[in-house]
């Protein structure tokens, strides 16, 4: 066998044919060149692609047919007779028709595609910096809702098509044909080495199976092209970014006020350790409070500031954004390259926090003789995440106004001790002060190498192998805070690592052929998968010095500890294959089947096949077809079953009982050393199976006006069944304390639509411009429980979120408030109410039994968008171009729980937003909120309640960009080819009602979805950039 | 070159025809085979015992409203305020004040940490009964059966109308029972056998004092008939621990919570807890916030639970050494609205000594970290509902190195034990049953017993004016003597948990706590105006809204709630 391959191979690059050299140039209409357009002897995979000034060199012999291919251009196929020259033309197109896509394993064209699959212009969403790839996403594909990871560094989180399990909804990433669900892979990518982002939203992702139902997203990398001149691109923006919403607190005498009107109202006669006591309260200039024992707080006070301190002031600062991108590509007759190198360094708007990143990339391919071609992938990235402890938002957004920043020696300020009622927050200054050295340093590799082997002008065989490895290094010290009031005794070093990695290997065969007007393209594979995780972390506490020099953890006094260490690994074998048929330019048919076997199930579980076919019809190249109303018309369908296996954990068939020191082990002699113990940390469910979403998609391809408007409209309608969660009624509140086992639990189904609008032209006067708008609407229901309902994540006022049959999944549940009770008389008529009284909210007697208590708690809002959408304006004239791209959600809503922080007196020494100026007063009787008290009376601020949940909708000015390409003469006397500066502002302008820091809440579980928590808001960032090409 | 293509080519296609590569052993953890056998059965047993402090595997609530010591209950009873500020811990502060919401994360926090302890013990008991030989394991059969017990009697006096979860619904998976009633006669059926199985007494492989004795099954049956009202029944089982010469009073009523005597002849079942240099993952992480502050103790936090006037005021005795008549309206001095920086004279009239090994107040010698300091030494402020005292069976005693843990903020996760059951409760019990049956003389000797041991110990401080004596004539008749038994219960038990409970089934709580507030609130002004009025309600924690929903519809709320 061996040697029959050898043969096989010395033969294929032994056998060349006479072939004649033809050279030519390229241009548009206006005889301009067209660099980098692609020129495909057909039939083959020769094919080179065009210099900057539009030429090319090619073999071909007589006969041969030479496609002539270019982005936005129309293609040209022409048959090579004697002439050793050809020039063409090509006409300059927007049919979206031509353009090429990648489908998985394969390209295609638009004009062949029969399943959803949408684009990112790269050249557009990438003509500025970005930090982080997946925010190309945000708002240029219909069906893809990307919403703002947070913190510089953090990773957005990405739906396609909304939501469709009750488990994890991140899509796949596969990069260069590397798979992961990881979505902090797009942060480790430099957007600038980016060629291609495909985004698979129904049954085309079949091909990817198993993990396929949240959507795949594939990307490809710049890899250079054949006879191409080398190139060099320097790509550099400076910028600063701020936050600009936060909500406007009480300053120093409102909240005396505030305060004062609380007590009052209670019928308490007002005194406080600050304010004093009697009729009015008195603002003090000093904080009453004893001052921390040793030498630095001798002779300090804690001077209030003149309006008390602005807190959100205090840890918002305007901070800086560096990126500069280096990349050189190119490639001879045998091969090419990529390679670039970026450094990103995103100073946090928060202060003491950012993100710092350094990613190189090699790409390259050579071809042995005129059949093998290698490939190789190779993205190294080192970044370091400054990370905080605690929430400093959610302390900032409580902590007093009477609490200087710093006190009059320079030492942080606190709250020195519960009883100055001051509050319980942390000073969130010093916090991220004394945080600043600590971080989560990550090394990233993403590499593949892959063998093409042309066996036969039709049979490709192509063998790859991929790894991505994480290594995770994280560092934190708690120093100690003896201003505060629940100051710490020991200070501690914590220390985290893991390893991560994922590799993957894949086989497949290619077959395409033509007979007469049927063309086949045929794959078949099989691809092998494994992630293996491994991890640990470790404390110490007492350190001598509180400097970074010092932090090792040989250093500390105290005993060390393992806080924790773990280990898992998972697999997946499959089989794949995949048949494109198309028949004389006007149908087009696509199947598709996978069959996963999964180490994640038990065995008689763990494998399945996901089929999926899609068809297609080009109406508008029938014959008979009149053009009047529409230049291009097609049609498609598709239907395919697809898998999500994506649960968290790797072995969730079996029960898993754990050696726990802090939940099982126990001390019998009531001193010293601790006897193991176990506990049954997770019930396992053999029964377990994979989640099916069945995909049905419906779709129209249109364009008018000579093709200058496009749109397109996919309906679609996702069903899964098979739900998987953890069932929190199988293992309720009186079950043993093992996590619950995850169970296919119900069905869900997700309907809407897509819908994409491209309009492009130019004036007379040569202005250029384009408008695309997309807009997609995903309603879920779920349709099956095997229990009625299930609840989310509980929080200080309980749990939030329900989801039940015939509601979309993760609703806002609890009472419903129906105003406010103005008078005694309406206390006394309305149901019973445990703590009615004027001032206080009215709730709704859901089962009108004439009490209110828990059996009135009822659907309450909706975290589920009716439409997101997306607008981007592109316009230019001469050297000078313009973008701006706006998105928004509308109809969400939004279970503000940070409102509990800072409008409610449920931490009653802490501050409060401007909010509660519009408490309820016999002279304020059509207020907002209740009347000021010192606690949560009335249920008001303890369970969850309508009060909480706040209309999300908004729309928002995403990025504006300004351009200016500088004349050609300039450009070359920097030796540079072309030369390019811009503005790029990015969220400068935010249109809600929402009063919290920012309407763009970061999705957690699905079964907690809208509930805003105190995130890192998103930033504005205005920035100036420069690109230059040699 | 070619050789290297076709290397990759044959390895490729060999790593993707491995037969088991999609079968992979979970890491680092054990399969349920894996404990089939005598380790298995010893480590899912230490885990039902590791359990008692409350500390479970994840589940809601943080680790303070699950504490294994009840030390939040005691703050809705007339023995302790929940201590600090009213805005530390809103949560118990709504208790505190009776507005119970069913969501509040104490109630949830304590109810699944308990039937966790159940189904730990279950978990125990269904291993065993599917092993080879059960009988090979039937002492630690009766361990989890005794396990089983404890955390179901605590379900049962917290709860009143609570599910029963059996070894055969946690076999099956049925986890989701009805809370039609109580559950006392599978409490007594546990006790029972645990008394007729374990050992009764320490040596050889039992020789660990954390393990219960065959006795102190029987003093938790005897508790479990006297909270029946089954008088007889308990005086029987009580008397039985009595007369086994298992146990005795330790001299010294303050050994009970210093390390040297924690687990001496008085301890007969308690929480064993462990602290060390660590994090003290053995120590009670559930009271880490119950240690007074002030510049005195060094880094010691957060000023939770602290002891009421009220209980200040029962420690109050008259002229004869026994407890005054009036205590009740007659309040001992203290520093209430005073700093530590004005004057302050300490109470000078007779007192129980046991008030200084229990309530920390101004003047006297705080666990030997010298003269509490008074308001120093105190969290809240004077407009909190919390008052001027703190807690001083829950602090490790000065050079008590022992007990003194780290982790957390610092040096509070103690390993003080927690006793479920001491000698002197089971004496005070078996008075309660012989009072209760109309045998007041016997009843007597067991009050005067532990009174004895309160007069001839050693005393906190030499400056206060301690007078004490036992009962040293006969009680007028059952209403004086049940009096009697009761108030010795309150001074030697204060702050052990229990107090809640006692009211509760003496069916006076509604008006005890009331009166209690009222009481207060002539030092405490605040307090009585923030509380609401104690109702029949409360004699029945919540059930947990979430309990209720995960349920399926097999919880119902209790009454009123």
């Amino acid at each position: 066998m061996k040697k029959a391959f050898l043969v096989v191979l010395m033969l294929s690059s032994s056998l060349i044919f006479a072939q004649d050299s033809i050279s030519g140039s390229v241009s548009d209409e206006n005889n301009n060149p067209i660099p980098g357009a692609t020129i495909v002897v057909e039939g083959t995979n020769t094919g080179v692609v065009t210099d900057f000034d539009g030429n090319y060199q090619i073999n071909a012999s007589t006969g041969d047919q030479l496609t002539f291919s270019s982005l936005g251009f129309g293609s040209q196929t022409i048959t090579v007779g004697n002439q050793n020259q050809i020039n063409v033309t090509l006409m300059s197109s927007v049919d979206i028709l031509d353009e090429v896509v990648v489908s998985g394993y394969q390209t295609q064209q638009r004009r062949s595609l029969s399943g959803a699959i949408g684009t990112v212009d790269t050249d557009e969403a990438f003509k500025t910096q970005v930090t982080n790839a997946a925010e190309a996403l945000q708002g240029r594909v219909a069906g893809v809702q990307v919403t703002s990871g947070g913190g510089p560094g953090a990773a957005p989180i990405v739906r396609i098509r909304g939501y469709a399990t009750t488990n994890d909804n991140s899509p796949l990433y596969v990069i260069d044909g590397i798979q992961t669900t990881d979505a902090n892979v797009m942060r480790d990518i430099n957007p600038k080495d980016i060629e291609n982002i495909s985004v698979l939203k129904d049954g085309a992702a079949a091909i990817y199976g198993a993990r396929a139902s949240n959507g795949v997203i594939v990307v490809t990398t710049k890899g250079g092209s054949y006879n191409m001149e080398n190139t060099f691109e320097v790509d550099a923006s400076y910028g600063i970014s701020e936050v600009t919403r936060y909500p406007d607190m009480l300053n120093v005498q409102q909240h005396a006020d505030m305060t004062w009107q609380s007590i009052l109202n209670d019928g308490n006669s007002p005194s406080h350790p600050q304010y004093g006591s009697g009729p009015t309260p008195s603002v003090p200039v000093f904080l009453n409070v004893p001052m921390p024992s040793g030498p630095e707080y001798e002779g300090a006070g804690a001077k209030v500031s003149p309006n008390g301190t602005s807190w959100f002031d205090e840890i918002f600062d305007p901070a800086s954004v560096t990126n500069v991108s280096l990349s050189a590509s190119g490639g001879s007759e045998q091969g090419k390259f990529h390679l670039s190198a970026n450094y990103l360094k995103q100073e946090g708007v928060i202060i003491h926090t950012g993100y710092e990143r350094v990613s190189t990339r090699l790409n390259s391919e050579f071809k042995i003789g005129d059949k093998i071609t290698i490939t190789e992938h190779l993205n190294v990235t080192y970044d370091k995440e400054g990370t905080t402890s605690g929430n400093p938002i959610q302390n900032a957004a409580f902590s007093s106004p009477l609490v200087p920043v710093r006190d009059t020696n320079g030492n942080f300020a606190g709250t020195y001790s519960n009883s100055a009622r001051v509050g319980i927050a942390n000073n969130p200054v010093s916090d991220l002060s004394r945080g600043a050295n600590d971080y989560n340093k990550n090394l990233r590799v993403i590499g593949d190498i892959s063998m093409k082997w042309q066996i036969t002008p039709e049979l490709l065989f192509k063998t790859s192998a991929g790894v991505t490895m994480r290594d995770l290094n994280g560092r934190y010290f708690t120093a100690l805070n003896p201003e505060h009031g629940e100051a710490i005794s020991n200070n501690t070093l914590s220390e985290q690592s893991f390893r991560q990695d994922e590799w993957v290997v894949t086989n497949f065969l290619n077959y395409k052929n033509t007979f007469g007007d049927h063309t086949l393209d045929l794959l078949v594979g099989t691809e092998a998968q494994k992630d293996n995780y491994k991890g640990f972390g470790a404390l110490r506490t007492n350190y001598l010095f509180e400097d970074p020099s010092f932090y090792l953890l040989s250093n500390g006094a105290g005993v060390p500890v393992i806080s924790g260490a773990s280990a898992s690994s998972s697999s997946i074998f499959s089989l794949l294959g995949t048949a494109n048929w198309s028949y004389g330019g006007k149908y087009f048919a696509t199947a598709t089947v996978r069959k996963d076997d999964t180490s994640r199930f038990a065995n008689a579980e763990s494998d399945a096949i996901f089929p999926s076919g899609s068809v297609a019809w080009l109406v508008s190249s029938e014959d008979w077809y009149d053009s009047s109303v529409f230049d291009t018309l097609k049609v498609r369908a598709s239907y395919g079953e697809l898998g999500n296996q994506q649960i968290g954990g790797s072995n969730l068939d079996v029960n898993i009982s754990l050696l726990s020191e802090g939940s099982a082990f126990y001390a019998f002699g009531g001193s010293g050393g601790a006897t193991a113990g176990a506990n049954i940390a997770t019930k396992g469910n053999p029964l377990l199976t994979w989640e099916t979403m069945t995909s049905t998609n419906f779709a129209l391809d249109m364009g008018f006006l000579d093709n200058k408007l496009t749109a397109t409209i996919d309906v679609f309608s996702n069903e899964t069944t098979g739900l998987v969660a953890q069932d929190t009624q199988k293992i309720s509140t009186t079950a043993i304390d093992a996590a619950a086992p995850y169970t296919n639990l119900g069905s869900m189904k997700s309907t809407g639509f897509d819908l994409s609008l491209n309009y492009s032209d130019t004036t007379s006067s040569g202005v250029t411009y384009a408008i695309n708008a997309n807009a997609t609407r995903a309603k879920n229901e779920v349709t099956e429980l095997i229990s009625e309902f299930y609840s989310g994540g509980s929080q200080r006022i309980g749990s939030m979120t329900r989801t039940s049959v015939g509601e979309p999944i993760s609703y806002f549940y609890g009472r419903n408030v129906l105003g406010i009770f103005q008078t005694a008389a309406e206390v006394a008529s309305h149901a019973t109410q445990t703590g009615a009284g004027v001032g206080r909210f009215k709730y709704e007697d859901i089962n009108n039994d004439g009490v209110i208590n828990d059996n009135d708690r009822t659907k309450i809002g909706d975290p589920h968008p009716d439409l997101i959408f997306g607008v981007n304006l592109n316009l230019a004239y001469k050297n000078w171009d313009m973008s701006m791209f706006w998105n928004g959600s509308i109809g969400n809503d939004i279970f503000d729980y940070t409102a509990l922080y800072y409008e409610t007196p449920y931490f009653f020494n802490g501050n409060r937003s401007t909010a509660v100026l519009d408490s309820w007063s016999p002279s304020n009787t059509g207020a907002a909120l209740p009347a000021l008290s010192e606690t949560t009376l009335n249920n008001e601020f303890s369970t969850s309640n309508s009060f909480f949940v706040r209309d999300g909708s908004y729309v928002r000015l995403r990025t504006l960009q300004i351009g200016y390409t500088l004349p050609d003469t300039f450009a070359s006397k920097l030796g540079a080819s072309s030369a390019r500066v811009y503005y790029n502002g990015s969220n400068l302008l935010t249109l809600t009602d929402f009063t919290g820091l920012d309407p763009e809440v970061p999705r957690g579980g699905a079964l907690d979805i809208g509930v805003y928590s105190a995130q890192y808001p998103t930033n504005s960032i205005s920035s100036l950039g420069i690109n230059i090409k040699f | 070159m070619k050789k290297i293509l076709i290397l990759l080519l044959s390895a490729s296609i060999l790593v993707a025809c491995s037969d088991d590569f999609t079968e992979i052993d979970p890491v680092g953890s054990l399969s349920d085979a894996s404990l089939q056998n005598a380790t298995g059965v010893d480590l899912l047993l230490t885990g039902a015992y590791s359990v008692l402090d409350g500390m479970r595997n994840g589940g809601p609530g943080a680790d303070w409203t699950k504490s294994g010591d009840n030390w939040w209950l005691d703050a809705i009873s007339d023995d302790a305020h929940k201590g600090s500020t009213d805005g530390d811990q809103a949560d118990l502060l709504l208790i505190e004040l009776f507005q119970w919401d069913t969501t509040n994360p104490y109630f949830e926090g304590r109810w699944q940490a308990l039937f966790a302890g159940v189904n730990r013990a279950n978990a125990v008991i269904d291993l065993i009964n599917n092993a080879a030989n059960p009988s090979d394991f039937s002492v630690q059969k009766a361990q989890a059966r005794f396990l089983r017990g404890h955390y179901n009697f605590e379900i049962q006096r917290m709860w009143v109308n609570v599910p029963y979860i059996s070894d055969e619904n946690y076999a099956a998976s049925e986890f989701n029972q009805p809370n039609s009633g109580p559950i006392w006669s599978q409490i007594e059926a546990d006790f029972s056998a645990a008394a007729g199985s374990l050992p009764t007494s320490r040596g050889g492989s039992y020789s660990e004092p954390g393990r219960p004795l065959a006795s102190a099954a029987r003093a938790y049956l005897g508790r479990t008939q006297l909270y029946q009202g089954k008088w007889s029944d308990a005086l029987t089982s009580l008397e039985s621990v009595i007369n086994s010469g298992d146990y005795a009073l330790n001299s010294d009523f303050s050994a009970n919570f210093r390390s040297a005597g924690e687990n001496s002849s008085e301890m007969i079942f308690a929480i064993q807890f462990a602290s060390d240099g660590g994090q003290s993952p053995q120590g009670n992480r559930g009271g880490t916030l119950n240690m007074p502050i002030g510049s005195m103790t060094g880094g010691m936090c957060c000023g939770f639970y602290q002891p009421t006037l009220d209980l200040a005021n029962a420690f109050q005795t008259d002229s004869n050494g026994l407890p005054l008549a009036n205590w009740s309206t007659t309040d001992i001095s203290n520093d209430y609205g005073v700093y530590e920086t004005e004057a302050h004279t300490p109470h000078s009239g007779p007192l129980d000594p046991r008030i200084d090994f229990t309530v920390g107040r101004r003047g006297v010698d705080l666990n030997g970290f010298g003269p509490m300091s008074g308001k120093d030494n105190i969290r809240a402020s004077f407009t909190d509902i919390s008052g001027p005292f703190v807690n001083k069976k829950n602090l490790y005693t000065a050079g008590d190195d022992t007990n003194r843990g780290t982790g957390g903020w610092g040096e509070q996760r103690t390993g003080i034990n927690y006793h479920i059951l001491r000698y002197a409760d089971v004496l005070l019990m078996a008075a309660e049953a012989a009072v209760e049956s109309g045998n007041l003389e016997t009843g007597r000797n067991y009050v005067n017993q532990v009174r004895a041991r309160a007069k001839n110990g050693p005393r906190a401080d030499a400056s206060p004016n301690y007078v004490i004596d036992t009962y040293n004539s006969s009680w007028s008749d059952q209403a004086a003597a049940r009096n009697a038994v009761r108030h010795e219960r309150r001074v030697e038990m204060a702050l052990e948990g229990h107090r809640l409970f006692d009211l509760r089934r003496w069916n006076i709580m509604v008006d005890a706590l009331n009166t209690y507030i009222s009481n207060e609130g002539r030092t405490i002004t605040n307090f009585a105006v923030k509380a609401n009025p104690v109702s029949a309600k409360h004699n029945a924690l919540p059930i947990p809204l979430n309990a209720i929903d995960q349920s399926q519809g097999a919880l119902s709320q209790n009454p009123g709630h």
